[in-house]
């Protein structure tokens, strides 16, 4: 039995007295693409948190690759692209440091950029079709594309495990499309994509897996039992 | 008056010191601008203010006690911070309230405050030595490598904390990396345009390159340009006019200098205002 990319085993974890996760057990395998859904407030931001190691269960473990989800060789393992937009930004930064800032130096914090690095970064950004503005100030680009540079960040370097909140949220309904086929085709390469989402209906075509969270735990449903309302969404 | 600056070595001493000075804190001021945390250097050099006076006190080197006293007080100001003990604004407050009142009684209490106070405050950079000058040189020396080293990561860092934290790389030291670079700026600067000034030239400059730059490089190289153009220009008004201090015309330089960058600018720093269709 392979060892799950992502697997999470009987969290637990609160903010204050009543749990927001309690008992969840979840196992992601490699070339799973997985959409996790559920209603606000059920836990989705705050499982993922326990994912990349922003969190650390009150009890439970989450493990990545086998490993611990906090451990610092691990979370390098994993593109993370946060729902928000990089919109706090005090400074002008270019699209491509933006991205380039999703390269953590494997080895050595004094690692630089080497040309393998930079046709990664370049590779990110033409997924996320911003190749033409990598030299182009953050600021000046709109909501969408600034999500896009951010997805682009989580791509950078072929991850063996992918996290996204809400990817699709804010972008071009014409361009959905094309990311949602680039997570499934990285996902076939043998990623292990996790992607967070109000409206799976994005994903339902190419999705191997919807997971729905409620009374802080998270069960499969299958595809057909979502879009026949069974679930509240 | 003017050609003291070339002719006399107080006078040389003092443009290699502002010049050092005005390169230098950019290298900092940008990561501290990029996070908000633009009166970071304000907060150290209050607290060093104190250090001097500790120093008067036990009839050691002010600089050094100065040195001591702000790499101590910007670990504990990143601590409190981490650790959620205090917001960002309140730890400053405390620690300039702290450092300019601990100061004041210090040097009152050593019999040095009419003698020394102006001085640290504002600068007295006629009257450096040349071993100042070499500490200056040596400090900034050390800020303006450690940027470069860990710029990949510190810009990483300033950019999205979180998502830094998410990537392994290890933030909190980072941080504490960062405002202990602000501390050896601080006092660094504390004899060339004084305590109360020298966080200026961290962050004008800085805000002045935002405002032609398209990335944080650029943001940087023309900070270092504005910071060097400000400490020539304001030491040449000072030397000229013999009875301006130096620290006052070369900060005030840099404010005009953002202006004139803010007039001539494509775009608001801080503004973020989205101009192209998805």
């Amino acid at each position: 039995m392979p060892v799950a990319a992502v697997e999470a085993r009987r969290i637990r974890y609160g903010y204050g007295a009543a749990p927001v996760l309690d008992g969840l057990d979840l196992s992601v395998h490699a070339g799973q693409f997985v959409v996790l859904t559920g209603p606000n407030g059920s836990g989705k931001s705050t499982l993922i948190k326990l994912m990349v190691g922003l969190l650390t269960p009150d009890s439970g473990e989450v493990l990545i690759l086998g490993k611990p989800a906090s451990r610092r060789s691990v979370q390098r393992k994993v593109g993370y692209a946060p729902q928000s937009s990089p919109g706090r930004m005090v400074l002008p930064v270019s699209v491509i440091e933006l991205v380039e800032a999703g390269v953590a130096p494997p080895g050595s914090l004094l690692s630089r950029p080497g040309p393998e690095e930079r046709a990664e970064v370049s590779a990110a950004l033409e997924s996320v079709g911003l190749g033409e503005l990598a030299n182009e100030c953050v600021f000046e680009l709109s909501g969408g594309q600034q999500q896009r540079a951010v997805i682009a960040r989580a791509l950078v370097g072929d991850k063996p495990v992918l996290i996204l909140d809400e990817p699709t949220t804010g972008i071009d309904p014409a361009f959905r499309p094309r990311l949602v086929q680039d997570l499934r085709e990285r996902s076939d390469a043998g990623a292990a994509v996790i992607v967070v989402s109000h409206d799976p209906d994005d994903f339902h075509d190419v999705c191997d897996r919807i997971l729905f969270m409620e009374d802080g735990r998270v069960r499969d449903v299958a595809h057909e039992e979502f879009h026949a309302g069974e679930v509240a969404k | 008056m003017i050609d003291v600056l070339i002719t006399q070595e107080f006078g040389q001493r003092a443009l290699v010191a502002a010049t050092l000075i005005g390169v230098v804190a950019p290298f900092v001021g940008a990561f501290l601008v990029q996070r908000r945390l633009s009166l970071v250097g304000d907060g150290v050099g209050h607290l060093a203010l104190a250090g001097v006076a500790l120093g008067a006190l036990i009839g050691v080197s002010g600089t050094w006690s100065a040195l001591m006293v702000a790499l101590l007080g910007a670990g504990l100001l990143e601590l409190l911070r981490v650790r959620g003990r205090l917001t960002g604004d309140l730890s400053l407050a405390l620690l300039f309230y702290l450092g300019i009142a601990a100061g004041a009684v210090g040097l009152s209490l050593a019999g040095r405050f009419n003698t020394s106070a102006l001085g640290i405050l504002f600068g007295s950079l006629f009257s450096i030595s040349w071993g100042d000058v070499l500490l200056i040189a040596v400090l900034g020396a050390i800020v303006v490598l450690s940027v470069v080293l860990l710029y990949r990561p510190l810009l990483a860092v300033a950019l999205d904390e979180e998502t830094a934290r998410a990537a392994g790389l290890p933030v909190d030291l980072l941080n504490l990396l960062l405002v202990g670079l602000t501390a050896l700026l601080v006092v660094g600067g504390m004899r060339v345009v004084g305590l109360l000034l020298v966080a200026a030239l961290m962050v004008v400059p800085v805000a002045a390159g935002s405002k032609v730059a398209h990335s944080f490089r650029a943001t940087l190289g023309w900070a270092v340009v504005v910071g060097a153009a400000s400490a020539w220009v304001g030491l040449m008004i000072a030397a000229g006019q013999g009875e301006l201090v130096p620290g006052g015309t070369i900060v005030l330089t840099s404010i005009v200098a953002f202006i004139v960058f803010a007039a001539i600018g494509r775009r608001a720093a801080v503004a973020h205002r989205p101009r192209k269709s998805t």
